[in-house]
């Protein structure tokens, strides 16, 4: 059954680019029509469907079409491979990327380089081919940034847990490193547990529970998604329970839990600016502007004082112009 | 001559021989945490447990006659959205809980047609249906999640009555129900002779075609009802939250000594299964383990437990 969607989806995908390659030929020698394949990792987390739909955004803007190549399976390394191959046959005029996993895809780049597509490498470093640019957030730093926030509305001290994304991901660990740096700046805080949750919502709400059985005090929780983090929110308000909570990824769904005051806060690096800026920096260079070799986005940390902005339906967001992000260039 | 006696202290024993691993369990755990034996905890344990009983009750009338559903994941994925999407729509819970209960039932008619009428294996059958149901709902929900329901909705979840939690009296319901249907009526009996000898059955006469197209009917509304249950307790809706279910459960039903090959089984063992695995995560937590060594400990766990079963039913078979 995969392999027939996955058939359905090519035939989709090459009738498109075959119109695509029509329009580029038409308009020869002027700019606009070229073609941008963008690789995320799966369609069940909600920040790689604000990445897409900046990309969109970003092509309509500067008239280029989008393929979308998403793992039928999250996060599937053979999967994300065998759509790199895919869509070399197709031959995109650039690539935006996000790896499944920052080593296993490097084969995947260097086929690219192979190919002679050029690589706009976004949100997760890909540990080796040759990049045109790397567009990305500081996990570490947005998890740190977020966790002290947390940790001065304890007024420096408490008990708090963490809630782990999935054990062995990049993603995880720097989060988890992030948070765990925070910590050190607080000696009066303890860590009463670090548990997996493996960035699920049922399984956070589940091992939050148990932790709440062995733990009378818990005062703050620190969860590497925004998606673990309602679900912890879940399991205090069964339990009765209060504790000051904060999320990674600024979704919708956690914004709207900022405003009813049940999370404290979320950091977020912005998918849709992710998709809008490494989707711009493929075309540029296609045409020849210049692009950074890395750009690291700004972070926020996203509380009630300052939720507003991001409360807007993404499908409403326009990307910022290129030259107010990347200054200097 | 001492046949009658023994029989029945053998039913009796073999239900003991099969708490075994969660007595032990049980025991290892009240000894190293003092958060384990509490009244709330081990209701706190029950109703993790009711989540993966749900889904796996129903699979196991299916295994029990040779069957199997891998559909039960995205049909529960899919039936909690539809649930989801109706209660916003409409505003009315009970819209909502019919609309995901049809969901879940017609992806197990489909599942039982497929399996009957098409002569696929249920395997394969089931595999498909799970890429459908799993296309269909990515699509419809585009990584977007649908959340915020009314109280009374939520209270399916995460409510008490006489100081259960509702999932766990849906759980016992299950069980009983289920279990006077498995055990006492000619229905159940006949599911067990299918899952032993298909061709024998057909030919004692027991109609095989509309029996199998019933359990993958029920294992599709039980896995509908799981998707409402799971929605009210996570008070949101996304189209990957029954992924992470599909093989608990099988390994629920397998642990609690159903067989892949038919003919044996029970809901008692799919719910000794469940508590398994939800006692392993509980204990693991309250005993705060590194997760680098949780998915190692869980693989131990759930063999030792399969190995105490296994050993036990032995000594009682040759008992009996």
């Amino acid at each position: 059954m995969s392999i027939s969607i996955h058939k359905i989806c090519v035939a989709v995908v090459a009738l498109c680019l075959v119109s695509c390659a029509k329009t580029e030929e038409d308009k020869s020698g002027k700019t606009g029509g070229e073609s941008v394949a963008v690789f995320t990792k799966n369609q069940t987390n909600p920040f790689f469907q604000t990445v897409r739909l900046g990309a969109e955004n970003a092509a309509k803007q500067m008239n280029v079409t989008v393929t979308q190549y998403i793992p039928t399976k999250p996060d599937d390394i053979p999967e994300q491979l065998n759509q790199i191959e895919d869509a070399i046959i197709r031959r995109p005029g650039a690539v935006v990327f996000i790896p499944v996993n920052s080593k296993a895809m490097i084969p995947g780049i260097e086929k690219l380089n192979a190919a002679k597509i050029p690589v706009v490498n976004i949100t997760d470093r890909v540990l080796g081919g040759e990049l045109v640019s790397f567009m990305g957030c500081d996990e570490t730093n947005l998890a740190l940034n977020t966790a002290r926030f947390l940790l001065q509305k304890l007024n420096g001290k408490g008990n708090v847990i963490i809630l782990e994304g999935v054990g062995g991901s990049e993603n995880s660990a720097n989060r988890v490193t992030g948070f765990k740096k925070a910590l050190s700046e607080f000696p009066n805080v303890k860590l009463l547990a670090s548990q997996p949750a493996n960035f699920q919502r049922v399984q956070a709400l589940q091992v939050t529970e148990n932790l709440l059985q062995s733990y009378p005090q818990i005062d703050g929780i620190l969860a590497a998604n925004d998606s673990m983090a309602l679900g912890a929110i879940e399991a205090l308000d069964a339990a009765k329970r209060n504790a000051l909570v904060v999320g990674l990824n600024g979704t919708k769904e956690a914004i709207d839990a900022i405003k009813q005051g049940k999370l404290l806060a979320s950091g977020d690096c912005d998918g849709f600016t992710h998709g809008c800026l490494g989707t711009m920096a493929a075309v540029r260079h296609l045409r020849n502007l210049p692009v950074p070799k890395e750009f690291i986005f700004n972070l926020m940390v996203i509380d009630k004082s300052n939720f507003a902005g991001m409360d807007v339906p993404y499908e409403q967001r326009m990307c910022p112009a290129w030259e107010t992000v990347v200054k200097g260039n | 001559m001492n046949s009658q006696r023994f029989a029945l202290s053998a039913d009796v024993s073999s239900l003991i021989y099969r708490l075994l691993g969660v007595l032990v369990l049980g025991i290892v755990l009240a000894l190293s945490s003092d958060a384990f034996l509490t009244v709330t905890n081990l209701l706190n344990v029950l109703r993790q447990a009711s989540l993966i009983f749900l889904v796996a009750s129903g699979l196991t009338l299916v295994i029990v006659t040779a069957g199997l559903d891998l559909s039960i994941g995205a049909n529960l994925g899919l039936s909690a959205c539809v649930t989801a999407a109706a209660i916003k729509a409409t505003g009315s819970i009970s819209v909502g809980i019919a609309a995901g209960l049809a969901c879940g039932l017609f992806i197990g008619v489909l599942n039982g047609l497929l399996i009957t009428m098409l002569k696929l294996p249920p395997f394969i059958a089931t595999y498909g249906m799970l890429w459908m149901v799993y296309g269909i709902n990515y699509w419809a929900m585009a990584g977007n999640t649908i959340y915020g329901f009314p109280e009374s909705f939520r209270d399916i979840g995460s409510g008490y009555v006489l100081g259960i939690p509702i999932p766990v009296l849906l759980m016992f319901v299950c069980l009983i129900v289920g279990g006077v249907f498995t055990r006492y009526t000619t229905y159940g009996h006949e599911l067990y002779a299918i899952g032993a000898n298909t061709e024998v059955a057909r030919l004692s006469g027991i109609p095989v075609r509309a029996r199998l197209i019933l359990v993958y009917t029920l294992s599709g509304a039980m896995a509908g009802i799981a998707g409402v249950v799971y929605l009210a307790r996570l008070n949101s809706a996304e189209a990957g939250i029954g992924d992470p279910l599909l093989l608990p459960a099988i390994a629920a039903v397998l642990i609690g000594g159903t067989s892949l090959f038919g003919g044996v089984g029970s809901l008692t063992g799919a719910l000794i299964g469940a508590v398994i695995l939800t006692l392993v995560l509980n204990g693991m937590n309250l005993l705060t383990i590194s997760g680098n060594w949780q998915p190692l400990i869980t693989g131990v766990i759930v063999l030792l437990a399969a190995g105490i079963d296994t050993a036990a039913r032995k000594r009682n078979e040759a008992r009996a």
